[in-house]
């Protein structure tokens, strides 16, 4: 897609770029205000979540693999900048599956957790974050299916992969996301 | 104009009948004028709801409405006219002038904005077919939890009103992305942020705190329509739940939106004014920073909407504090349009009427705002008439006036007719004074102590007179509204003139054809100053020569 790439002669950004940019700092708000429910509601429900290493191991366990599937994001780009474009799309591929192995785990997690959405106040927080979370990463992956098609049928170049570039800023954003939520939920 | 282009011309845009084109459009010009269209018809739903309000009220124990229906109404016509009417206006007003005054083709995400469109198409026609299925929301367009909880909003109403919010706000903040977009990207040669029409600034301005303070509601409904439909219990204090919780999330947007509400209609006044006055813009960088200043500002004061909820004394020092605080950039404002007007060359059109209206009658708006900053007073005002007094000083005075001062100043572009001026003037009189008529006196039942949102009430309170004048200000504001009508059917049927330059302007979208063709410039024009079509005009004088 030329357009997305075309530099404009007043400014020397990406269109791609500066939209993904604005629609990620509104959904950075979006989550700070559940953030900021969270905090407020917190105090006034008794807590369930103990923090005990054995409560944590598993989401732990799936945090890692969260972080881990960033590295087949980043070669997806990587590849397609050298030309590879087999190798990118099997790295996308393979952040495809990681990213639907979290999913699973998230699944595990939530029909473990020991209470639902409307067990007082906290219920509906740990699920409402974990959900709109999850939504992201479905997000992610779709932006990933349609990159992956669009290898498969040759649109990215060396010269022209900015989707790619986008795909995989937006997966970065899903991690960084998740990191905030997990240390909130989980940690403190 | 090439000859080519205007061959082109006549044969392209806005065939009547041609129905199809328009829906299936992407063009931002048609896109502006389906908005434009769109939200009159949702103004004239919210317009007809105030006045069977007014007539409800316009003598104590009337009967005309319910008292259900009377809240149903009331919701109705705040959600209407914030959501339905003066935003769409606004974003019409951006859509189509945003891309011709920075020399672009069309927006960035055409696409985009079309979907933009038919969402909020689509939403404003499903809030309104609540009233035909069991009931429309009924508590107010702030929608307090817990009054919105299943427990005491059993029917759908507050369901209805939770989708379309989550809709409007999933067209908004697309629209608005591609505004921020689109005014990055697309500029034209030499158009650089410092040269940009302030009307491009404001709807620039105006973009960010959509894209920043819509989250805020978003997450506000979505948690209410957990608690209504999954049982959770944000809202719920004796499951752990918190009734503030919903006003903070509301008014962190809703302040806010005071500002994505009136700072277009500043834009359009601030460019209405210069080109009435024969002069620039009086401190342009001023009006910029001031806008600017107002966007920060506007996401730091909401909690001056509930100063009665009992918050402990430093916060609501620093919150009326903070609110006082606001009037600074707002006086700038003010003050500029003053120096424009100064020595200037004027014409008393009818858009330039408008602009003035709107700038004594936002002032009046602005000062009863400082009233309410006062903690004490506001104890003793809120959630009397003196509130709603302020709010349509604001939004009516303000937003209103600036939007048709808008609509008769770039009516001749979007048409390429003129709307008639005498009846413009008409028009003009006829909402100056009914305005006044019905909001004036609200200050009054404020300080009297008559709550807002009461259906009825008891005569000898001394409120029977202050309430039939308003009613008739109602009637005399409709008048206002039949005669726009009845101007525009009759402008619109008389021979097209095209004037290319209706008011001898300075900015970009002059430069071409009224009606522009769907690509807006045949040659994309390149910018030298604030004012390029003066500099084309007037060579020896251009602004570009004054700069150093």
């Amino acid at each position: 897609m030329s357009t997305l790439s075309q530099v404009h002669p007043m400014s020397r950004l990406s269109t791609g770029k500066v939209a993904l940019f604005i629609i990620l700092v509104s959904e950075s708000v979006f989550f700070a205000t559940l953030l900021v429910a969270y905090a407020a509601l917190r105090d006034q429900s008794n807590w369930p979540m103990d923090h005990s290493l054995q409560r944590l191991t598993f989401p732990l366990i799936n945090t890692a693999i969260l972080i881990l599937s960033s590295i087949p994001a980043r070669n997806a780009i990587i590849n397609i900048r050298a030309g590879k474009q087999t190798l990118s799309l099997t790295s996308m591929v393979v952040t495809l599956i990681v990213g639907l192995v979290f999913v699973a785990g998230q699944i595990y997690e939530f029909s473990h957790a020991g209470f639902h959405i409307n067990d007082q106040a906290f219920g509906g927080v740990f699920f409402t974050l974990m959900g709109f979370h999850a939504l992201h990463v479905f997000a992610g992956e779709v932006f990933l299916i349609l990159n992956l098609t669009r290898t498969k049928l040759g649109d990215f170049s060396p010269q022209n992969y900015e989707a790619v570039e986008l795909g995989t800023w937006f997966w970065y954003y899903v991690v960084g996301v998740w990191l905030v939520l997990f240390a909130a939920l989980y940690l403190i | 104009m090439t000859t080519q282009a205007q061959a082109k011309l006549k044969t392209e845009p806005y065939a009547l009948g041609d129905f199809l084109s328009w829906i299936m459009t992407v063009d931002h010009k048609r896109i502006g004028i389906l908005y434009l269209i769109t939200a009159f018809f949702f103004f004239l739903f919210g317009g007809i709801e105030a006045f069977l309000m007014r007539l409800q009220l316009a003598q104590p124990g009337n009967k005309v409405l319910s008292p259900d229906l009377y809240n149903q109404v009331f919701t109705m016509h705040g959600t209407t006219m914030i959501f339905l009417a003066v935003m769409p206006l606004a974003a019409g007003f951006g859509n189509y002038l945003v891309p011709l005054m920075i020399g672009a083709r069309d927006m960035a995400f055409p696409k985009l904005n079309a979907l933009s469109y038919w969402t909020y198409l689509f939403a404003g026609c499903f809030m309104y077919s609540s009233f035909f299925l069991g009931g429309a929301p009924n508590d107010g367009w702030f929608s307090y939890a817990p009054l919105t909880e299943n427990l005491y909003s059993p029917t759908h109403g507050m369901d209805f009103w939770i989708m379309g919010i989550l809709l409007l706000g999933f067209a908004t903040t697309i629209g608005s992305i591609n505004f921020i977009v689109t005014i990055i990207q697309l500029r034209a040669p030499g158009m650089t942020l410092t040269r940009m029409p302030a009307f491009v600034w404001a709807q620039f301005v105006t973009a960010f705190l959509a894209v920043f303070s819509i989250p805020s509601l978003t997450t506000a409904v979505l948690l209410l329509l957990l608690d209504r439909q999954m049982g959770a219990h944000f809202f719920n204090v004796a499951q752990g739940g918190s009734a503030l919780l919903w006003q903070h999330l509301f008014w962190f947007f809703g302040h806010p939106e005071v500002y994505i509400l009136i700072l277009p209609a500043m834009g359009i006044v601030s460019e209405v004014i210069p080109v009435f006055s024969g002069k620039p813009l009086f401190a342009y960088a001023a009006v910029v920073y001031a806008m600017i200043a107002i966007g920060f500002l506007g996401f730091t004061v909401w909690a001056h909407h509930m100063f009665a909820t009992g918050m402990p004394t430093t916060t609501l020092l620093f919150f009326a504090g903070d609110t006082f605080l606001i009037s600074a950039p707002t006086g700038v404002l003010f003050f500029s349009w003053l120096a424009t007007i100064w020595k200037g060359q004027l014409r008393f059109t009818t858009p330039m009427l408008f602009s003035l209206g709107f700038a004594t009658m936002f002032l009046i708006g602005g000062l009863d705002g400082v009233h309410l900053a006062v903690v004490p007073m506001d104890w003793q005002l809120t959630d009397t008439y003196y509130v709603v007094s302020h709010i349509h000083y604001v939004l009516f005075g303000g937003a209103i006036f600036g939007i048709f001062s808008g609509i008769y100043y770039w009516f001749p572009k979007m048409a390429g007719r003129r709307l008639g001026e005498t009846l413009g003037k008409w028009h003009f009189w006829f909402f100056f004074i009914g305005m006044n008529l019905v909001f004036m006196p609200m200050h009054i039942l404020g300080l009297e102590g008559m709550p807002r949102r009461i259906y009825t009430y008891a005569s000898g309170r001394g409120w029977e007179i202050w309430n039939l004048v308003e009613t008739i200000g109602a009637g005399v504001i409709a008048i206002g509204v039949l005669i726009f009508i009845v101007n525009f059917f009759i402008s619109i049927s008389k021979k097209a003139t095209n004037e290319e330059d209706a008011w001898d302007g300075f900015t970009l979208e002059w430069k071409t054809s009224s009606p522009p063709p769907a690509y807006n410039f045949a040659e994309i024009p390149s910018v030298r100053s604030r004012r390029p079509l003066w500099d084309e005009k007037h060579p020896d004088l251009a602004d570009w020569k004054m700069e150093k």
